[in-house]
This record gives C-alpha cells, sequence and structure tokens, in this order.
C-alpha cells in the first residue's frame, strides 16, 4: 500500500547475485521473516517492507531475486532487473545495498561493477565473512572501497556484527541524497556483452590481488602448505590462492559420487517423506484424542438438540478432523526446511536434471516440484527461476500432481483406515509409496505433455542448466524453526476458517430441512434412539439430495453420495474433505457412543441401498487415487493463470488432471474388485 | 582443441576461450569462465551430464553441451 508520505521516503533495494544473503539482510533490518534458503533462487519475488523503527532509518527495504548479471535470463531475474529500472509504483532505488558473498569475490563482483557503471548509488556489503575466516582469509574493506570506489561494508548475516557500520553508511548516504542524481541511471548496454563481462573480469582480478589479506599474518604459511597438500588447486595455478571450501569438497566426493550419489539421492527423498508420517504419529494420536475428549464433554454436558448438534458435529469433529494433520504439515515443513539449508537441494537438481531432460523438463525444475509437496502456490512461482519458457510452462503443468500438505489429511486418515492397528509402521510405506506413485504419474504425465507441446507451448528456445553448487552449511536452526512455525500457522490460519465455514454450511445442509423422523422408537436406549433420530434426519437433508444428484456419477467408483459431497465440498480447500467426512459419517453410524472417532464411524459405515460396507479397501483406495490426480484447488488455478500469463494451461490442468482422477479411481477400484479384493 | 566437457576427474584445464556462438556463452562468461582461469572436473552425475567443475573457487553444476564451449589450453 502507498500513501502519500511514503512516497518522499528513501527506497533502498537489496540486489546481488544468488545465494549471497540478500534475504537474510533483509530479515534482519526489516524484522521480517521470509525465506532464506542455502539454494541460488530462493527469493523469485520481490517483497518491501520499512526498515525496523529501532535503527532509526525511516525508508522502504526492498528485497530482489538474485540476479547473476544485469542482463536478465530468467523471469526472476527480470522481476529483480525491473525492479532496479522500472519498478511501477517505487521507481528508482535511491540506494542499492549489493551483497556480495567474500568468499566467492572472484565471480560476485561482476554485478556490483555494472552496477556502478550503470550508474547507481551502490553500497557493497560483503557477507559469509565468517566462513573466509575459518579458511584464514580476511577482505579488506578499505582496499576494496578504494578500488570500487563505493562504500564496502561487512556485515555478518548470522551473528548480525557489522550492523552498526552498515545503518551508519545509510544514513549518511541518506544525508547525502541531493548528491546523487538519478537521471544519471544509464541502461546497461547489452551490445558488445561478453567483450564487457570479459573486461570487467579482468579488472576484478587484478582488484583481487590487492584486497584479501590473511587473517593471522603469521597463519601465511601454513595455508599455502595446507593448499598444497590438498592438490585442489596446483600453486602454479592458483591465481588467487583460491580453491572451494574443503569441506563441501570432501562431502561431494560422496553426495555426488559417480554411482553412490544417486543412491543417496533416493534415499534422502524417500526418507524425507516416509519421516512425516512416522514422526508425526505420536502427536497426532495426542491431538486426536484430545478433541475426541472435548467433543464428549460437550455431548455429556449439553441439552440435546440442534445448538449441542452443531457445537460437536459442527464444530469440533470440523476443525478437530483437520487439527489433527498440523504435526504432519509441521514436520513436513520442518524437514523440507532443513534439507533446503543445508545446500543439497542444489546437489539434487543436478543429479535429477538429465532424466528431467528427457521429459522435457529441466534440473531447475527439482526445487519447484520439491516445494510442490509444501503447496502447490509458491512452487508454480518458484518455476520462474527456469530460463527456458517451455520448460517452465511445462514445470508449472505438472506441479499440481506433487501430493502437497492439504492432501496429508486426507492420505492419513484413508492410510490409517487401511492399515491394521498393530502395524503402524505401514502407515509410512504407504505414503512413501504414494509420494513414489505421484512422481511417477507426474512424470509419465509430462512426458505425454512434452509429445504434444508444440501444441500447447508456442516457444521455442535452448535448453540450459549452469547451477552454482553453494557450500554446505549446518542449517540454522532457528530460521528453520521460525520459518517452520510460521509455514503452520499460516496453514492453520489459512486452512482453519474455511474448514470451520464448511463445516458449518455443511452441518446445516444435512441438519437440515429439520424433520421429525416417524419411526418405532420404542425399546430404543436414548443414545440409539438419538442416532436413529439423526441418520433419518440426514437421509431427508438438503445435502442428501444434492449427494443423490451426482450418485450416478458416483457409483461406478464405488462410493455413493456421501463421499460426493465430501468431494465436492473438496474444491473449497483440499482439507475439507477429511471434515466433511467426520460431519456425515458421524452422523450416520449406529453406534452408541457420539464420541466415537471418525475412523471407526467410517469402518462402519454401509452403502444405504444395498447394506454393502462402503469403505472398502477398494474403495479406499480409489480414493487415495482420486485425491492425487484432482485438481481441486482454486488458488493453484488463479496462480498458475497469472505466471503462465494466459488462461490455456489452468484450464488444461483443471480438465485433464480432474478427469484423469476420474478414471483412475475407476480402473483401481473396479481393478482391485476384479482381482477379488474387495 | 579440447573442451571442458572431456575433462577427466580431478583434471585441471587452463581456459583459452569460450565459443561466443553458443547461445549459453554469455551466462558462462557471466558465472566467471573466462580466458586463463584454470577449471577441475570435480563429480559426474551417474548419467555422465551434468557434471560439476570449480571456477574462481566455486563448484558449477553445468551440462556437457554447455562445458563444449568452454575451449581449453
Ligand atoms: N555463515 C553465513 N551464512 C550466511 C550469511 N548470510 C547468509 N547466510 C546463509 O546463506 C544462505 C543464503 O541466504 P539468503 O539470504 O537466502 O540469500 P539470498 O541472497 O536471499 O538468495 P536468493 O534469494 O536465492 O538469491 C542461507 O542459508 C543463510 O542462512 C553469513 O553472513 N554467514
Ligand atoms: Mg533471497
Amino acid at each position: 500500500m502507498k500513501t502519500n508520505v511514503d512516497v518522499q521516503i528513501p527506497l533502498i533495494t537489496l540486489v546481488g547475485p544468488p545465494n549471497s544473503g540478500k534475504t537474510t539482510l533483509f530479515n534482519i533490518l526489516s524484522g521480517k521473516n521470509y525465506k532464506t534458503v542455502n539454494y541460488p533462487g530462493s527469493t523469485v519475488e520481490y517483497y518491501t517492507s520499512r526498515i525496523l523503527s529501532r535503527y532509526n532509518i525511516n525508508a522502504e527495504l526492498l528485497d530482489s531475486p538474485g540476479i547473476v548479471s544485469l542482463i536478465p535470463e530468467s523471469p526472476d531475474e527480470k522481476v529483480a532487473v525491473d525492479s532496479l529500472y522500472s519498478h511501477p509504483k517505487l521507481g528508482v532505488p535511491d540506494i542499492l545495498l549489493t551483497t556480495v558473498d567474500s568468499c566467492q569475490l572472484s565471480r560476485h563482483l561482476l554485478l556490483p561493477k555494472q552496477l556502478i557503471s550503470a550508474g547507481f548509488n551502490v553500497v557493497v556489503v560483503l557477507t559469509m565473512t565468517d566462513i573466509l575466516a575459518k579458511r584464514g582469509k580476511k577482505v579488506s574493506e578499505s582496499k576494496l572501497s578504494k578500488e570500487l570506489n563505493c562504500d564496502v561494508v561487512i556485515v555478518n548475516g548470522r551473528s548480525k556484527k557489522g550492523l552498526e557500520n552498515l545503518l551508519e553508511i545509510i544514513n549518511s548516504k541518506i544525508d547525502r541524497l541531493n548528491e546523487f542524481d538519478k537521471n544519471k541511471i544509464t541502461a546497461y548496454n547489452s551490445g558488445e556483452n561478453n567483450k564487457t563481462s570479459l573486461g570487467i573480469f579482468y579488472e576484478i582480478e587484478e582488484i583481487l590481488k590487492k584486497v584479501y589479506e590473511p587473517l593471522n599474518p603469521d597463519k601465511k604459511i601454513d595455508l599455502v602448505s595446507a593448499n598444497k597438500e590438498l592438490k585442489v588447486l596446483k600453486e602454479e595455478f592458483s591465481n588467487d590462492g583460491f580453491s572451494p571450501d574443503e569441506l563441501t569438497l570432501k562431502i561431494d566426493r560422496i553426495l555426488l559420487h559417480r554411482f553412490w550419489g544417486f543412491v543417496i539421492f533416493l534415499l534422502v527423498m524417500g526418507l524425507t517423506f516416509t519421516s512425516i508420517f512416522w514422526l508425526a504419529q505420536p502427536l497426532m494420536i495426542l491431538v486426536d484424542e484430545l478433541f475426541t475428549d472435548l467433543n464428549s464433554l460437550v455431548v455429556q454436558n449439553f441439552k440435546p438438540g440442534w445448538f449441542t448438534y452443531l457445537v460437536s458435529d459442527g464444530i469440533i469433529s470440523g476443525t478437530g478432523s483437520v487439527l489433527v494433520f498440523v504435526p504432519q504439515i509441521f514436520i513436513l515443513f520442518l524437514v523440507l526446511g532443513l534439507l533446503e539449508d543445508s545446500g543439497y537441494l542444489a546437489r539434487g537438481a543436478m543429479l535429477i536434471d538429465k532424466p528431467l531432460s528427457k521429459i522435457g523438463l529441466n534440473g531447475r525444475s527439482f526445487v519447484p516440484m520439491i516445494s510442490g509437496y509444501a503447496c502447490a502456490i509458491p512452487a508454480i512461482i518458484a518455476a520462474r527461476t527456469i530460463p527456458n519458457r517451455k520448460e517452465r510452462l511445462l514445470t508449472i503443468f505438472i506441479i499440481p500432481l506433487m501430493s502437497c500438505s492439504a492432501r496429508l489429511p486426507v492420505y492419513a486418515l484413508l492410510i490409517a483406515y487401511l492399515i491394521p492397528k498393530d502395524k503402524s509402521w505401514l502407515g509410512g510405506i504407504i505414503l512413501g509409496g504414494i509420494y513414489l506413485f505421484s512422481i511417477l504419474t507426474s512424470v509419465v504425465v509430462a512426458f505425454v505433455i512434452n509429445k504434444f507441446r508444440k501444441k500447447i507451448f508456442t516457444a521455442e528456445e535452448s535448453s540450459s542448466f549452469i547451477l552454482e553448487l553453494p557450500t554446505y552449511k549446518l542449517p540454522k536452526l532457528s530460521s528453520v524453526i521460525s520459518h517452520t512455525y510460521n509455514s503452520s500457522k499460516q496453514y492453520i490460519f489459512r486452512a482453519g476458517p474455511i474448514i470451520l465455514g464448511f463445516s458449518l454450511v455443511l452441518w446445516f445442509l444435512t441438519y437440515f430441512p429439520h424433520i421429525s423422523p416417524q419411526i418405532e422408537t420404542n425399546g430404543m436406549s436414548l443414545g440409539q434412539k438419538q442416532n436413529v433420530e439423526r441418520s433419518e434426519r440426514l437421509e431427508k437433508s438438503y445435502a442428501a439430495d444434492l449427494g443423490k444428484f451426482i450418485e450416478p456419477i458416483m457409483h461406478p467408483i464405488g462410493m455413493d453420495w456421501r463421499i460426493g459431497v465430501s468431494l465436492i465440498s473438496a474444491f473449497a480447500a483440499r482439507e475439507v474433505f477429511v471434515s466433511s467426512l467426520a460431519l456425515t459419517f458421524k452422523v450416520t453410524t449406529d453406534d452408541d457412543q457420539s464420541q466415537n472417532t471418525l475412523l471407526n464411524s467410517l469402518r462402519e459405515a454401509k452403502i444405504q441401498s444395498t447394506g454393502e460396507k462402503l469403505f472398502t479397501t477398494a474403495t479406499t483406495a480409489g480414493l487415495i487415487v482420486f485425491f492425487i490426480f484432482a485438481l481441486q484447488c482454486l488458488s493453484t488455478v488463479a496462480v498458475s493463470r497469472k505466471e503462465t500469463g494466459g488462461w490455456k494451461i489452468p484450464i488444461l490442468q483443471v480438465l485433464i488432471f480432474t478427469s484423469l482422477a476420474y478414471i483412475m479411481t475407476f480402473i483401481t477400484v473396479n481393478g482391485l474388485r476384479f482381482f477379488g479384493v474387495q | 582443441m579440447r573442451t571442458a566437457a572431456e575433462l577427466n576427474y580431478g583434471e585441471i584445464g587452463i581456459i583459452s576461450e569460450i565459443d561466443s556462438s553458443h547461445p549459453s556463452s554469455k551466462r558462462i562468461i557471466e558465472h566467471g569462465f573466462t580466458p586463463g582461469q584454470t577449471i577441475e572436473l570435480i563429480n559426474k552425475s551417474i548419467f555422465n551430464d551434468p557434471i560439476a567443475v570449480s571456477v574462481r573457487g566455486t563448484l558449477i553444476a553445468i551440462r556437457k553441451c554447455e562445458a563444449g564451449c568452454i575451449k581449453l589450453k
């Protein structure tokens, strides 16, 4: 939001090469909590915030996606460059904070040199100096500042050391803003670009000879001999004595091993997804019991009537059935977060590039696909890091097939239903299997769509994969956990109201028109009587009318109108499916205890016309398959439209994935029945 | 003339030029592959492609077809 006051305050923009610590610095200065990840390309959209008042700087701060140079290759880089030159609302930045990884000056100085020559008001912020110090080196701020002819300041993104110096420089820059003429900023000349870049690199090599200093002069000799011992770079070749991070090389000897590297990759991915189930199981049981107790408390202490049912069936069961899955979602975000911050994902992208390129994707599709397991929306946006348009569109196309966290509650419930109580370890394996299956299907879908690509995606450009492999870092636990906490909170606050709202609407639809059943209730206990009444009421409810309308479609896949109603409500948000099942099925079971868990209610449920069991192994498996394919998320459709720039792809996605869901469910249910599995 | 795509494990080469007719040449240069720099093949993926090379103290994964335009001395 812009007000008139905002227009006058200076705009400070963070730019820099990918993975150089921009977002980390943004979070420190703004007090925000955006995601920082040890992967080049974690930020793909710009965002702004006011600088924290305690720093006494009245300015707007903007974080941008990482760029290698001022000439963008991919959409995320375009976002960053556009925010420098032609931001529609904020205009040209008054000050540029250019983060530069001090261990990679030799590559990272290219961008600040381009920015300075284009006429921007640049402050170079040296990050990762703690890592450089471990190698026994430091950068001289004053010498670098002299060579570049701009302010240079060291800030440690993890310990915040050096922040005061940065604040001081910003303040003095703001005081001297009138000396800086925005009109002198020129577009970066792209004509003779290769030559220009080469020229800049030669200048950088000269600068580097002067700015690196040993941290501790006595140790200089040791370092040279240490480097020799490692034989990473023979001395005669080493121009600035720089070799890749030792530890990273050692780890990569295993993790990027020709053969074992790929085996480990598969293991890591497998463990990531199975652990979600295993780690969360004890917590889920806890939450489940809590809500069951709460429910029985209400039923016991309130008089039977519409209000009691509203509270117990509508509100408590509805929310409880979803909150049960918060532990799983928390663990999913946590495990993915740790993986992201370690630096491993870039390796994954490299290992999987070849197979992905065979089906029209790119190694860079890997990280968006993985984040699709948390949520499709940021994942689709993350596809901006893919330079080739065709590969980007295809990646966006298949992302809805990645089993997002909203599907987790559904799977967890259905899996728990499928497996015997004493074999809960099976759950993790089945969940792992579902993830594997969803990967395989997305591969097949990508392959098929790729065959028709000329019809769907018109762009044809050369494909490219060049990706920096960042040094391994111990994940910064505090930032991973706080990000996990925030994502889970967001999940609850985003899904929560929808679920609650739908639970209430569904409750209304299942409870009204309130018909007092005319049935023989003599000789029944109070509980039984209530239940008979409730199921009779549901039978005549509005929801039933709606459900029976779609029953002809549900019948071939072995399901009845009640599941149909739940599937329709799942279009609001997938999680609603579970709360909706809870509502319709807890009402219709004949069980005496209303504090019965949802699982038991499902076990009892029967198809009303035939009296057969409704949730058999076949239909449950069928439901899982339905959820693997169906695109039941309106926000995904909206983001897909925005990112692909048209309706064609989102419409195709909805049509293809929904019909695929129905057909595959049909095949699963009837196939299983054919082989004698009921 | 040899290219970076033909490097053996642990072998060090010195870049002589970048084939500027290749569409990726611009990005390759921007990543720091410039004439005179030493590069070393660090890892290969199981499919032999992409490869990971070190240049200017950083590991970079690059497809073989793109590494092919990095000519060595
Ligand atoms: N050791 C150390 N790590 C840092 C420092 N600054 C940032 N990091 C880590 O470096 C990684 C990348 O940081 P980000 O802030 O996400 O980098 P970015 O520039 O926003 O990256 P993109 O958005 O991908 O361009 C994260 O794992 C950070 O925790 C620092 O000064 N020292
Ligand atoms: Mg960032």
